[in-house]
């Protein structure tokens, strides 16, 4: 999907003489870093000062990962700060949004993958079958708000070419359009980084990243996949927040750090539950409460299970 | 010699005594004149299914000192004056947590590094002072070998009463002197056991009193789960700084002192009913008295002997009835005055009172005290 | 309604091992040292661990406040002296649990030789040392962590001092357990600690946490949310290696277990060096 001719990121001025930014996030496993470090490696065979800085989230597969690169003739800070990226280049739908609020208004151009990627943390200990409540916004409503941005199947166009696993180098092929290096640095970088038996597969993944932002089309949304047959007492599992108030500070590490988003503060900067029908009981508000003032129960309606019954063992220990 | 009587250095007499006392835990760090003690709780309590560690400097020893008694050991540590000031920091530790503990300073001449192998008696008001805050402190001060073995039993009777560290300070020759003793086992009401808690965990506080000042511990593992705390605490031993609880507290703690007086005392005297001239002098330094005293008597002056043994607290009552019949009262000491201070402030009016001061590194002899009694009463 | 618990996350709830009399706690909106709490009393619970037998040992500081709120036998001591305190209170009582907790000021400045020392003796302690690279409780003086050119009260022009590498340290004492993770990790912290207590001899862990209010504030380091992801840009698991992203950032602040060895355990030790002096 494209909403409007690309704005070159340094509003039209060479990057050379400004510094750009680009913020990449996405979740463990995906390239991330791969990316991060191609543009890194162009931008420094161009002769420019970069500045990368990234953070593995959850330590594991699947956590949030993000990564700062700065580029231009003198930079100091590694750091992006919020609302002054160029470039936000989501490999993940749900990071994406996450995101946005670091992107320069007006100016900055969000380029994602529509794929989403339910981090462990959010599935962790939901039933098996139970529909995913992950990061409902839908690229149309996020495009609509921003200056520009693509939404891309870059995972589908990777897997067209023979491997998922490109689809970093197809987003590459996105951001590729939006910076001032020619086709034959980036293919080149390219070329020299990722893995001799994948050069094939990266150089036209990068090429169809750049095809796509030529003749951009909104892509079908994926459709979900069939939930396999739940687990019928798994399903009725309803996961209740208890907060205690007199406890909580206010310190808002729940409710950035919540995966539904159904956390918020109220007008006493005390949390809380803006959705319960959302939480997954992910636990991650819970655990990362300085002041211990969240805790989560997991419940069954009596008439499911009587009280103290092996409900489901297997079930939840299989999504442990 | 019969069985239980040795030729024992002071220092292994300090070490005999703790283990007879029950103390089965040692933690120090050597330093000269003390060392000696240490060698001997290592070989001594393995014996005894005790623990002996020397840790890596006086703070740690004293700290684990603490550790050890909180934990329910009987515990003790031995330094010398350099050390002592580094120790000062936990046994205001102990003080506030009331930890029962034993404390050995041999003293040596100071400031500083001053002279290891010399003795002296710098440290008398160290020993009451050394530590930050107001606080209650005993210090007993020996003068025989035979002396540091039941004092230091003493010692840790009254730590376990009164739940409090006890100083046992004497100097560097009384540390090495080499005298016999009787290394007895001391009669079973010479010993005292920790007072441990024993109501229901909803009814302890662990540190309310009684009449007497001293609240029953909790020994870990007990149940009681208690909370200890260098921080100003209230009874249930969390932080407070509430005025009244820090008043409470504060009066309980230093109240101690004048509850058990009749406990913590201890002083001798010789021929001190009649005397004219009251000289008075604590460890080492009353043994030169003594013999003083001896010698102004037969010749003629009236002179007598104060020796408190329990130094701090001072003896006051005591030593205000034996100076009231006194003309003027002499005290020796091996420093540049420190015992003397105290002594002025408690001689009764009209009794001349002067000191003796040396501080050389050499004992003050009998000799330069029968002159000073006589100038003063002559 | 019937609460379900299968997992050791459903069946721990924190409540059960703190003194909730003491709470709200009085730790600063967002403070890290409140997720290093619930880690290490994870890792108690799933240790299985009676509250009776656990000590837990605290020295002064913020870090140091930590031992107070933990329903167990808890000793709060002089600044620097936790691991001097909690080697006489094992000695004494090597039925007890002993546990730790230290700042980056107390166990690695005034309290470094203690540090030093246990490490080196291998008597059965866990200790905790929470880094957050300040003086919390005085108010955010410079420390042997503070990073480079980070400023504090005492550091109006950043800070000049090189950085102690307190796992480096731990582990060239000869400690026989050294692991480093942050605050953000709770689980894994909380696997660590429970590895860490398991051990049997000394096990010295590092806990990279937040001072919000005081450090997060005066460096601009964003609000606790912020600082919970950020402050962790330079750190990754050691497993990790150094490939990834060579040549652009090394891999200054690895996370993990860096040393794990059987060592004798000092009490056992002693006990049977002195075995011949107890039987005569
Ligand atoms: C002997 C002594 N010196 C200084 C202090 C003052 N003091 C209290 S806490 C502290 C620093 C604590 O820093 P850290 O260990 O890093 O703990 P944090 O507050 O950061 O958790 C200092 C210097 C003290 N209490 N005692
Ligand atoms: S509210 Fe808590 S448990 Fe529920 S989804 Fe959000 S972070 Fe997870
Ligand atoms: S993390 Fe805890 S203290 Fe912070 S806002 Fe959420 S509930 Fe309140
Ligand atoms: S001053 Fe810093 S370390 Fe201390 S409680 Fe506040 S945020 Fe935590
Ligand atoms: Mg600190």
């Amino acid at each position: 999907m494209r909403i409007q001719e690309p704005n070159r990121a340094g509003s039209g001025s060479s990057p050379t003489e400004t510094v750009v930014s680009v913020l990449m996030v996405g979740v463990g496993g995906q390239g991330i870093l791969m990316v991060s470090k191609v543009l890194a490696t162009l931008c420094q065979a161009a002769g420019l000062e970069v500045k990368q800085s990234e953070v593995h989230g959850m330590a594991k597969r699947g956590g949030a990962v993000f990564s700062h690169v700065r580029f231009g003739a003198k930079v100091h800070s590694p750091l992006i700060p919020e609302g002054e990226a160029d470039v936000l280049l989501a490999l993940e739908w749900a990071e994406g949004l996450r995101w946005l609020h670091y992107l320069r208004p007006e100016k900055g151009v969000f380029i994602s993958d529509v794929r989403r990627i339910v981090p462990p943390f959010a599935c962790r200990d939901r039933g098996r079958g139970v529909a995913p409540r992950y990061a409902r916004s839908t690229p149309a409503e996020i495009i609509g708000r921003l200056g520009t941005g693509y939404a891309l199947d870059a995972t589908g166009i990777a897997r067209d070419l023979g491997n998922e696993r490109a689809a970093n180098t197809v987003l590459l092929g996105v951001l590729s359009t939006a910076l001032d290096f020619p086709e034959e640095a980036w293919l080149e970088v390219i070329t020299r980084l990722v893995p001799p038996k994948t050069v094939d597969v990266n150089r036209a993944a990068f090429l169809a990243g750049r095809a796509w932002v030529e003749n951009a089309v909104l892509p079908e949304p994926a459709p979900e996949p069939a939930p396999p047959a739940a687990d019928p007492l798994l399903g009725r599992i309803v996961n209740r927040l208890e907060i205690t108030r007199e406890w909580c500070k206010g310190c808002d590490i729940c409710v950035k750090f919540c995966p539904e988003r159904c956390l918020a503060l109220d007008a006493e900067q005390i949390v809380v539950p803006t959705d319960p029908e959302a939480c997954t009981g992910c636990r991650l508000c819970e655990w990362l409460c300085p002041d211990f003032a969240i805790r989560l129960h997991k419940e069954l309606p009596a008439e499911a299970a009587p009280a103290g019954a092996d409900v489901g063992a297997d079930a939840v220990g299989a999504a442990r | 010699m019969t069985d239980g009587l040795r030729n024992l250095q002071g220092n292994a007499a300090c070490a005999l005594g703790a283990i007879a006392a029950g103390c089965r835990f040692y933690a120090g760090y050597p330093i000269t004149p003390s060392s000696e003690i240490a060698e001997w709780m290592a070989a001594e309590l393995p014996r005894v299914e005790g623990v002996f560690i020397q840790m890596e400097d006086e703070i740690a020893s004293m700290a684990a000192v603490v550790g050890a008694s909180l934990g329910g050991m009987k515990a003790m540590t031995a330094t010398s004056g350099p050390g002592f000031s580094l120790k000062q920091e936990n046994l205001g530790y102990a003080i506030m947590v009331e930890a029962p503990c034993v404390v050995v300073d041999v003293m040596r001449g100071g400031p500083s590094t001053g002279m290891p192998t010399r003795p002296s008696q710098g440290d008398l008001m160290q020993a009451r002072w050394g530590t930050h805050g107001d606080h209650p402190i005993v210090v007993l001060a020996p003068h025989t070998v035979a002396e540091i073995y039941t004092e230091t039993i003493r010692a840790f009777a009254l730590a376990e009463r009164l739940r409090l560290p006890v100083v046992l300070l004497y100097d560097e020759t009384l540390g090495h002197l080499v005298e016999t003793v009787a290394t007895e086992p001391p009669p079973p009401e010479a010993v005292v056991e920790r007072r441990w808690a024993e109501v229901p965990r909803e009814a302890y506080r662990p540190y309310a009193a009684g009449e007497d000042l001293i609240p029953a511990m909790a020994r870990p593992g007990d149940g009681y789960r208690a909370h200890t705390t260098g921080l100003t605490h209230d009874e249930r031993g969390f932080p407070t700084q509430e005025p009244a609880q820090v008043a409470a507290l504060l009066d309980r703690l230093l109240g101690k002192l004048d509850r058990h007086r009749p406990l913590i005392e201890r002083v001798e005297t010789v021929e001190a009913a009649d005397a004219d001239v009251l000289i008075v002098a604590v460890g080492i330094t009353a043994r030169a008295a003594r013999a003083a005293v001896r010698e102004l008597r037969r010749t003629g002056v009236k002179a007598g002997l104060f020796r408190p043994v329990t130094l701090w607290p001072f003896p006051e009552g005591r030593f205000r009835r034996q100076a009231e019949s006194a003309r003027a009262i002499l005290v020796p000491e091996m420093n540049a005055g420190q015992l003397v201070l105290e002594i002025e402030r408690l001689a009764p009016d009209g009794v001349r009172v002067r000191g003796l001061p040396r501080y050389d590194g050499e004992p003050v002899a009998p000799d330069a005290i029968v002159a000073a009694a006589r100038e003063l009463v002559g | 309604m019937n609460e379900i618990a299968l997992t050791s996350a459903d069946r721990f709830d924190i409540r059960e091992y703190l003194r909730l009399e003491m709470f709200p706690h009085f730790l600063c909106p967002g403070c890290g040292h409140g997720l290093a709490l619930r880690a290490l009393l994870w890792a108690v619970h799933e240790l299985g661990i009676d509250k009776d037998r656990l000590a837990v040992v605290s020295g002064i500081g913020c870090a140091g406040r930590l031992s107070a709120y933990v329903d167990a036998n808890t000793f709060h001591v002089t600044h620097g002296r936790p691991l001097a305190f909690a080697t006489g209170l094992k000695l004494a009582r090597p039925d007890l649990t002993v546990i730790v907790i230290t700042g980056d000021g107390d166990g690695l400045a005034i309290g470094g030789n203690h540090l030093i020392h246990a490490c080196r003796r291998n008597l059965d302690l866990t200790c905790l040392l929470l880094n957050n690279e300040v003086y919390g409780m005085t108010g955010g003086q410079v420390s042997p962590t503070t990073s480079a050119e980070r400023y504090t009260t005492t550091t109006p022009a950043g800070n000049r001092e090189p950085t102690f590498d307190a796992c480096k340290l731990a582990e060239g004492a000869g400690a026989s357990f050294v692991g480093r993770e942050a605050t953000l990790q709770v689980p894994t912290l909380k696997n660590l600690l429970r590895e860490a207590i398991a051990h049997k001899g000394f096990s010295f862990v590092e806990v990279i946490s937040d001072c919000t209010e005081i450090f997060g504030r005066k460096n601009a380091l964003g609000n606790s949310p912020e600082m919970v992801l950020r402050q962790k840009a330079g750190m990754r698991p050691d497993s990790w290696g150094n490939r990834v992203d060579r040549p652009f950032r090394p891999n200054p602040f690895p996370t993990g277990v860096f040393v794990r060895k059987e060592l004798p355990e000092y009490r056992e030790l002693y006990d049977a060096m002195t075995a011949a002096a107890r039987r005569d």
